[in-house]
């Protein structure tokens, strides 16, 4: 993917920082020795829209942002496996309306707590590896997404506690899948990436009798009939080395690799034949001394800008939906070396939170400007 | 590209154009003259910026769309809060609680004691703490535990697999890079790929993208087309200038045809629709030659893949004939019922579609009727049958042999009129005479009874039974042939009485006559012809005439209207059921031609074969030497058929030897591979079976009698299940279609037991094709991670079921164990010299059965028609619930540590608690 031919090069965006908006650091905490993997707000429900989940070692942590940079801690859960180690963490809701916190990680169990009743709600056994990613469907959040080692994509009914479909088999990834994403207004499609350099849009538009199923389903969950998807719509070769992130902007797909950037690519896809088409890749992010794997970009609730922590500790916020694309900052802090696995900004975009492989959360705000 | 070309730069006009080319060839001297790569460039830029632009266009789109999902998402969220608060009063929400402490505790306002209390009184803890720079820091919150649950042992998801798969090329990993980082610093590009192979980035030929066009169709225009040109813009598109100038030339020729391809656009799409039927057969069967597996008799076979070598099997099925069905028309528009309402219609129309519509429903009750008189009048046939068959001579055999069942029936009812009493009801004939006819049966039979009188030979009565019913189909015919039809029977007795002096050759026409027995009109006339040439060829040319006039009213009419495709299946029909219309039509071309159609383009056809070739002499000549031929042919099938019985009862012949030898030879080889070898006589030398090494299978095309085949079984008592047999012995399973004496039972035999082969003994050797497998179970194993085990127990040398996976090649397997040994699992078994069974993405559950120097189950590859396939059976009595040990039996040299040396001590019966020395975890 290296050349490009003529009229078909992306728009790659200046590092010079536009200045739009600056941050400052406001807080810091150390959660604990073990590195923290996720960091993940609120954007189902209104009400907890400053509260925000991490999880790190065998804890997950809910806290909350308050005014001046202010961090409380709202719950904290231990996992009484010690080997636990979570990777993912992600906010779902009961059709009730209570809200859940759905962790996973190195023992292949999705956690599914009741942060309303502070109670774990229902333990997920399926997946035969870690799990290294956890979605959740935005309109209907009580359906979650899980991406796994074992090579599978699984879609969950947290509510009944059903494993509704699974993606895998003939056309599915050929290493583990590290991340997975509900596209923002088709609620049947999916896409997913993993270490076999490969992400994959997947349809379960055939399968939505099965989902709705899951809602109504009063049996033992382990007799749903549970469905293979095995071909995806579309497989892209963006990439030559493991693909560790991949979000829906609009129709298109923002997906990063180890190669320092964050590329923006339409997936072109031939109606006729299912699993073919063509990529256009229109941008790309860059993201300097971010070559390694498992580190994870975050967007606001409008998508306007992303976030995404680097190797050193650093931090590139950048406008996404302009073009091309503006770094609106770039945020550093002395004290900041360690790796940064996943940022989350808030609804507005005014708080940026990092988790940092030496266990330490750093709460930025945006500086307002006089 | 239109609106790019709409586009162009107005800074170089016509003029400017001119002066540029001038310029160019003024300075052809120069290493690359600026004008070019300026024009280049500019235009480069030009592109640049649209693609810009048309990103930015495209962003903007995708950004108003996501404004409007986000809104709604908004939207939605707060209607959460808002349907939440307003049952909050349901309970506490201790996640909005603790928010809310937090909030009141920022605040400076001190939780109360009450409201502690209250907190309590809910049993939960007053909770938050704050962390920041100006607020007090409280220690921690109690952490909430959540209860251990009890992982899987890992594993990889996997497809099931009833039968084995072949891998399809994009699962392959050989050529494909993959990366792994060390465990401990996550950071290291460990491993690509293996250095004996160099993943080779071809350079593919790139298609020029419509910009590229774009840039050169502007440059060449702007400065014309040089070496130079050609040149600067190869090395701007890093390409070869020749390359350029063929695309160029592609282009504007393009451009001329761009004016009419608008038009050839539509014809197209009006094409599209009727493409199917517009097809021959053999276009048509071009996706069925292609994708049906002849061994599975599947589309699509996962196994032997699509596009397989096409083998024709040298032995020619017989003829497919109906069993007691015949005369029983096939339907309304059977060509038995036109027929027989065309000539009761006496005043009516000769037109079919008239027929058609008027007469289906009497027709059809004729048809019944006259199959119920049938069955009587065959009775009698069949007991006259058996004394006639004996009773013919030598040089009947051939007919005998020759003529499929419908002939003989038919041949039969001429002899039953011979036999039976002459009461005109009785007698209904061949084409069923209604009684309204029983002037003429009277006549027909006294005509039977003169003949019978004669007494002749054997050979002759048979002919006699043919003439007998031939003035019968003649009356059938149509009412324009009434005339003919008193004279032809007249002039038939004319005829017959030189014939008899010649019985043989007699006998021969006959021959003919009956194998186109079921023909009409037309054909019938020809039966006369038959027999004038002996008296004048005037009289021949006479009556082609009259049948080729015949012939251009209605059925070239009708022939235009065959489509190829139809004329096509026709053709395959004929192949398969001969010459019955009513098969062909049911089977073939259902829906497409009717009975009577299919019924009149055969004799059409044939008289047409019959006047091209006879071409005014004798027509039948043609056709006799036609029937003579497939019954020399037919005559040779059935001795050769005779002398593989033969040998197939002698098993103790040189071909089990051979096997055998092979079999012992091989003992501690992998197997071959079987393909199909495609030879049309009995394989030589040069026979891909024997070339390779294997045994020639019932899907070779060689014939039956072919000394390499494998022969099968003939076991009774022993149920193929020692060595004794020679199936068992060769590692194959029995197959029905092979083995003479192998059969096995339905069901459980409620429902009858089908007609016993042999002895009552059924065939044990047959489990991996019936799939006849015990219940595995799928658990945690008291090794390591998870274990197959049995649910019912067995005894020994019970199939408990087969090893299933994906065939990959040996290259693909050693790419996959490197992989494998990282991961320390591996689903590998050798299957034979070409393949590989891997089961570590689709498999079954025995591919979780662990390995044990001292098992209790063992793996066999197993030869099931033509597939080699992996059954594990029981090494010993293995009772319910047990866990599935098998010997990997690794090569010595590549056995990881841990198998190579057993551990155990010769203990057996440790059922309960097996010791983690004695097997070890692989899967």
């Amino acid at each position: 993917m290296a050349k490009y031919s003529l009229g078909s090069e992306p728009v790659v965006g200046s590092l010079t920082p536009s200045r739009k908006r600056e941050y400052r650091v406001t807080n810091r905490l150390q959660e604990g020795k073990r590195p923290l993997y996720a960091v993940v707000f609120n954007f189902i429900d209104s009400r907890y829209f400053n509260v925000f989940a991490t999880v790190g070692g065998n804890r997950v942590t809910v806290y909350q942002c308050l005014e001046g940079g202010v961090i409380a801690v709202l719950q904290s859960y231990v996992d009484e496996d010690k080997d636990e180690s979570f990777y993912t963490v992600s906010w779902a809701f009961n059709v009730d309306g209570s809200p859940f916190v759905v962790a996973g990680g190195i023992n292949g169990i999705i956690r599914v707590i009741d942060a309303g009743s502070e109670k774990i709600y229902k333990s997920f056994v399926g997946h035969g590896d870690s799990i290294n990613e956890i979605r959740t469907q935005p309109l209907k959040p009580s359906l979650v997404i899980s991406a796994s080692k074992d090579e599978s994509v699984r879609l969950w009914n947290v509510h009944t506690g059903i494993c509704i479909l699974v993606f895998a088999g003939a056309g599915g990834h050929r290493n583990e899948v590290l991340s997975v994403d509900f596209h923002p207004s088709d609620i049947y499609r999916i896409a997913s990436c993993g270490m076999d350099n490969t992400v994959k849009i997947w349809s379960m538009k055939e399968f939505w009798t099965y989902v709705e199923k899951s809602f109504t389903w009063t049996d033992l969950p382990s007799k749903f009939p549970t469905k293979y998807v095995q071909f995806p719509v579309f497989i892209a070769s963006v990439h030559s080395n493991y693909v560790d992130c991949s979000r829906w902007l609009g129709d298109f797909i923002l997906s990063k690799s180890v190669d320092n950037e964050i590329v923006l690519w339409e997936p072109k896809m031939k109606e006729q034949s299912p699993g073919e088409g063509t990529v256009d890749i229109l941008q790309k992010y860059p993201v300097p001394e971010c070559d390694i794997w498992f580190i994870k970009f975050s967007c606001d609730f409008h998508y306007n800008a992303a976030a995404i922590g680097n190797r050193e500790g650093k931090i590139f916020v950048w406008e996404l939906q302009s073009s091309p694309p503006v770094l609106i900052a770039r945020l550093s802090h002395a004290q900041s070396k360690s790796p940064i696995r996943q940022t989350a900004m808030s609804f507005d975009g005014s708080i940026i939170l990092s988790c940092c492989e030496d266990g330490t959360i750093w709460r930025w705000d945006v500086m307002t400007t006089s | 590209m239109a609106s790019k070309a709409s586009l162009p730069s107005s800074s170089v006009d016509r003029s400017d154009l001119h002066d540029d080319t001038q310029i160019t060839k003024s300075q052809e001297q120069d290493p690359i003259p600026k004008e070019i790569l300026s024009v280049i460039d500019f235009l480069k830029k030009q592109v640049a910026g649209e693609r810009c632009n048309s990103v930015q266009k495209r962003m903007e789109e995708n950004k108003q769309k996501l404004v409007g999902i986000t809104t709604h998402l908004l939207k939605s969220s707060t209607e959460r809060r808002i349907r939440r608060a307003s049952d909050s009063d349901k309970g506490v929400d201790l996640l909005t609680k603790r928010q809310k402490d937090a909030l009141d505790m920022q605040n400076g306002i001190n939780v109360s004691d009450g409201e502690n209390d209250r907190s309590q009184e809910d049993g939960h803890e007053p909770s938050a703490v704050l962390l920041g720079s100006n607020v007090a820091v409280r220690n921690a919150v109690r952490p909430i535990k959540l209860p251990e649950a009890k992982t899987l042992p890992p594993y990889t998801t996997w497809i099931f697999l009833d039968r084995n798969q072949r891998m399809t090329e994009d699962q392959s990993v050989v050529g494909r890079r993959r990366i792994y980082y060390d465990q401990s610093g996550g950071e290291a590009l460990i491993c690509s790929d293996s250095e004996e192979e160099v993943i080779e980035d071809e350079e593919e030929k790139r298609d020029f993208v419509e910009s590229e066009d774009y840039i050169l169709r502007m440059t060449i225009k702007e400065i014309g087309s040089s070496d130079l040109v050609l040149e600067s813009l190869a090395s701007c598109f890093s390409r070869s200038p020749g390359e350029i100038q063929v695309r160029y030339e592609v282009l504007t020729q393009g451009e001329k045809a761009v004016g009419c391809f608008n038009n050839r656009i539509n014809e197209e799409i009006s094409h599209i629709a009727s493409t199917f039927l517009d097809k021959d057969l053999d276009a048509a069967l071009d996706s069925f030659d292609n994708l049906f597996c002849r061994r599975c008799l599947v589309f699509d076979c996962r196994l032997h893949g699509c596009s397989q070598d096409l083998v024709f099997p040298a032995e020619k099925q017989p003829k497919w004939g109906p069993v007691g069905e015949e005369n029983v028309p096939c339907g309304p528009l059977c060509y038995r019922s036109v027929l027989k309402s065309d000539k009761n219609y006496t005043g009516g129309s000769p037109l079919r579609s008239d027929l058609e519509e008027k007469h289906p429903m009497s027709s059809d009750g004729t048809g019944a009727q006259i199959s119920k008189k049938k069955k009587s009048s065959r009775k009698a046939a069949r007991r006259r049958a058996k004394s006639y068959q004996s009773e013919s001579a030598s040089s009947n055999a051939k007919n005998i042999s020759e003529s499929s069942e419908s002939e003989n029936e038919l041949r039969q009812d001429g002899n039953t009129i011979h036999q039976s009493p002459p009461p005109n009801s009785k007698i209904t004939g061949v084409g069923g005479i209604p009684k309204r006819n029983s002037k003429r049966v009277a006549e027909r039979v006294l005509i039977c009874m003169q003949k019978k009188q004669k007494k002749m030979a054997a050979s002759e009565s048979e002919s006699l039974a043919s003439v007998g019913h031939c003035p019968n189909d003649v009356k059938i015919k149509s009412n324009s042939y009434k005339e003919n039809d008193d004279t032809s029977s007249s002039s038939r007795k004319n005829i017959r009485s030189p014939t008899v002096g010649r019985p043989r050759r007699e006998s021969l026409t006959q021959q003919y006559n009956k194998f186109e027995q079921n023909e009409t009109l037309n054909n019938s006339s020809n039966e006369i012809i038959t027999h004038l040439p002996i008296d004048s060829c005037d009289d021949n040319s006479r009556i082609e005439e009259c049948v080729d006039e015949n012939l251009c009213k209605q059925d070239l009419a009708e022939d235009k209207s065959w489509k190829a495709i139809e004329k096509g299946l026709y053709e395959k029909g004929i192949e398969i059921f001969g010459r019955n219309s009513c098969l062909i039509a049911r089977n073939l071309l259902n829906g497409m031609k009717t009975c009577w159609e299919i019924f009149q383009h055969m004799n059409y056809s044939e008289n047409k074969n019959c006047s091209q070739v006879g071409d005014g002499s004798n027509p039948h000549l043609d056709g006799y030497a036609k029937g003579n031929n497939e019954v020399r042919r037919r005559s040779r099938f059935l001795r050769r058929r005779g002398r593989v019985r033969r040998l197939k009862y002698t098993w103790k012949s040189a071909a089990y030897h051979s096997i055998r030898k092979r079999i012992t030879e091989r003992k501690d080889q992998p197997c071959r591979q079987y393909n199909p070898c495609s030879c049309q006589t009995a394989c030589g030398k040069q026979c891909a079976c024997l070339l390779n090494g294997t045994c020639c299978e019932k899907y070779c095309g060689c014939p039956k009698s072919c000394k390499n085949r494998f022969r099968g079984c003939h076991c009774a008592k022993s149920q193929c299940r020692s060595r004794q047999c020679p199936c068992f012995a060769a590692d194959r399973e029995c197959d029905p279609d092979v083995c003479r004496n192998c059969w096995v039972s339905c069901g459980d035999g409620t429902l009858g037991v089908p007609n016993q082969r042999g002895d009552n003994y059924e065939c044990r050797n047959m489990k991996l094709l019936l799939k006849q497998q015990q219940r595995v179970l799928l658990g945690r194993s008291d090794i390591s991670g998870w274990g197959a085990f049995l649910k019912n127990s067995v005894g020994k040398h019970e199939y408990l079921g087969e090893y299933t996976g994906e065939l990959i090649s040996h290259r693909e397997a050693d790419k996959r164990g490197k992989i494998y040994d990282r991961e320390n699992s591996s689903f590998l078994f050798n299957l034979n010299d070409q393949f590989v069974l891997d089961a570590y993405r689709k498999g079954d559950k025995l591919k979780f059965a662990n390995h044990s120097p001292v098992p209790n189950c063992y793996a066999k590859v197993i030869m099931v028609a033509g597939d080699h396939r992996v059954g594990i059976f029981a090494k010993e009595r293995i009772s319910a619930g047990e866990e599935l040990f098998y010997d990997y039996r690794y090569e010595p040299d590549r056995a990881p540590a841990w198998a190579r040396k057993p551990e155990a001590s010769g203990s057996k019966k440790d059922d309960g608690a097996p010791s983690s020395g004695r097997a070890k975890k692989l899967a």
